[in-house]
């Protein structure tokens, strides 16, 4: 099954649960329903929609008063980039919100514009970026088993989130580890057991991380794979135990965080004495401030040299 | 006394007095950073609300809320914000709530012509009358922004155009008469909360309690309203009208009330400041 087709049928299995469940945004009943994410959502039993205008900074309002209104709702957004118009509310309203202990959910659920060419104003990839200055949680999916685990435990959770979904893989089929998984820490998943290196997989880079297990493993290197599908709050613990073991740490990070969330796991990484680290980030250059490819690939052999896994 | 910041609201009296008399128990009321008339007019105590700015836990939030971020759910004051606009999106997503749930009542928001200033102002218009909202948006037009007069800033805004092109009401408010305002707001408020098409009232007003600061800078004075950040010393002698005139809706009222009651109220007040202070 395709990724957005898989994510839109966990949305509509939750919110089918839910009771004057409000769900808008822009073209959400119109057009392609962004890529097909909303699409058939609006005909369930219970759920209001309202495709609204382009008013974003009322929009992330508009979710924090439902919540005072004890009303549950999901703000569906087509680009990340546009978040930024809603800031005030995700720092100052929920602020506020959050002391009240609220007893229904908001989630903005946004696409990050990661297939490229959109240029340098539609390709923000920045979900920590958002989480740090709003103080909430963010999640990024890239698997079934992560569309399972933060679609079912957390869409509707009272409380406010901010939910990533990844432009680049709405075509792809949903990555399936059904054989070998199994959660590590909360929203941190184990794919891959082995005992030579560890790999750390951030934002969206689960693809980047399973084709290079592989790519070792053909070499006679066995990885243990992990991706943090949290982008706050972080928990590390099963990774530093298994990094600590293998004696080598691989991270990988497609966001464009300058102060990424993977730099906290390469410090713990040095306090647990772990310094065979490979750190492999999106190099921000001139280059990058034009409409560009956006891939984002790890190459084997700079790993192998770098943490010297074939002596 | 207070570490907080406070935002004081003289010569805003008939305003809050009006709607929160006009309020019926389904109703819902969002504030601005300046408050504290709407909190005295819904039922808070004096007390309370000094408590609050100690931050004590005898305070009206018990202490949690301050002065602009202050709420009082029971007087049905659920949610106040110091940044401009803010409220005005948040108050769409109230009313969104209220229609899903089919509850009675209306959501009024306050705001000021400083704030009008905003996106957020329009956009919160825009998506009421879209969906069909109960909201009701009441502009104090005091004519300052921090230190900026309108017209230091600005050109007109006319409001009842620009309410009028997004398919909402308009209705215009002035001469401080408290009697007069409620009147008026029950009518919209009833208006809003059957027709369901959203309204903005714009009341002109004098924030009152400006002063004349002399330095060595303004050896002639310079005027300084409570925006500025300086307030002028006072006693408790003076008060609680401070211009008598019809930019003071104090002074106003005092005909309604007769002198004597006028007089008994307003000692009273005296007495719990005096009381207060050497507590």
């Amino acid at each position: 099954m395709k990724y957005v087709s898989y994510l839109n049928e966990l949305f509509r299995d939750e919110i089918s649960k839910l009771d004057e469940f409000v769900l808008y945004g822009q073209n959400v009943s119109t057009g392609s329903c962004l890529g097909g994410l909303t699409r058939g959502l609006q005909r369930i039993n219970g759920c209001n929609v309202f495709n609204t205008p382009n008013t974003e900074n009322t929009l992330v309002g508009i979710g924090f008063g439902l919540m005072l209104g004890g009303t549950p709702s999901a703000f569906f957004m087509k680009q990340q980039d546009f978040l930024l118009l809603g800031i005030d509310h995700l720092r100052n309203t929920n602020n506020f919100i959050r002391q009240q202990a609220p007893s229904t959910s908001f989630t903005i659920v946004n696409i990050t514009m990661d297939a490229g060419y959109e240029g340098i104003q539609s390709s923000l990839n920045n979900l920590p970026d958002f989480c740090a200055i709003a103080s909430c949680e963010g999640y990024t999916i890239s698997s079934k088993l992560e569309a399972r685990s933060i679609i079912g435990q957390c869409f509707a959770k009272p409380g406010f989130r901010i939910i990533s979904v990844s432009q680049r893989l709405f075509g792809t089929e949903i990555l399936d580890f059904e054989a070998h998984i199994s959660q590590a820490d909360d929203f941190v998943m184990k794919y891959h057991q082995g005992a030579d290196v560890t790999i750390a997989c951030f934002n969206f880079s689960l693809p980047q991380g399973e084709k290079l297990c592989d790519q070792l493993s053909q070499l006679g290197v066995e990885a243990s794979l992990y991706s943090i599908t949290a982008a706050h709050p972080v928990i590390y613990k099963s990774i530093v135990e298994d990094a600590k073991k293998t004696g080598r740490l691989v991270i990988i990070d497609d966001s464009k965080c300058y102060t990424s969330v993977s730099n906290l796991l390469e410090i713990e990484m040095l306090r647990a004495g772990v310094s065979a680290i490979c750190n492999i980030k999106r190099k921000m250059t001139e280059q990058s401030y034009r409409p560009l490819s956006e891939e984002f690939n790890v190459d084997v052999n700079d790993v192998v040299q770098q943490l010297n896994l074939l002596n | 006394m207070f570490n907080i910041p406070v935002h004081l609201a003289l010569g805003h009296e008939a305003i809050s007095e009006a709607v929160a008399a006009a309020m019926r128990s389904d109703d819902k009321l969002l504030c601005s950073h300046r408050n504290i008339h709407y909190q005295l007019s819904r039922g808070a105590s004096l007390f309370e609300i000094l408590e609050e700015f100690k931050l004590s836990d005898k305070g009206l939030a018990k202490g949690k809320g301050g002065s602009m971020n202050l709420t009082n759910p029971q007087g049905s004051i659920v949610y106040t914000s110091s940044i401009l606009g803010n409220n005005l999106c948040v108050g769409v997503g109230v009313a969104l709530s209220k229609r899903i749930k089919q509850e009675e009542g209306v959501v009024f928001v306050v705001t000021g012509d400083g704030a009008m200033e905003e996106g957020a102002f329009y956009e919160a218009i825009e998506n009421s009358r879209n969906m069909d909202l109960p909201l009701i948006i009441v502009v104090e037009n005091n004519n300052w922004s921090l230190a900026s007069r309108i017209e230091d800033r600005r050109k007109s805004i006319y409001l009842d155009q620009l309410t009028s092109s997004l398919g909402a009401r308009y209705t215009f408010l002035e001469g401080n008469n408290p009697i007069q305002y409620y009147r008026e707001i029950v009518a919209v408020r009833d208006r809003v909360n059957l027709q369901k098409i959203p309204e903005v009232l714009e009341v002109r007003l004098n924030t009152l309690g400006g002063w004349m600061l002399q330095t060595e800078d303004f050896p002639d004075g310079k005027y300084v309203n409570y925006h500025a950040g300086l307030s002028p010393k006072v006693s408790l002698g003076n008060g609680p009208v401070l211009n008598y005139d019809e930019s003071d809706p104090v002074y106003l009222i005092k005909d309604s009330l007769g002198e004597c009651e006028f007089e008994r109220l307003s000692e009273s007040t005296r007495h719990f400041f005096s009381d207060y202070l050497t507590a």
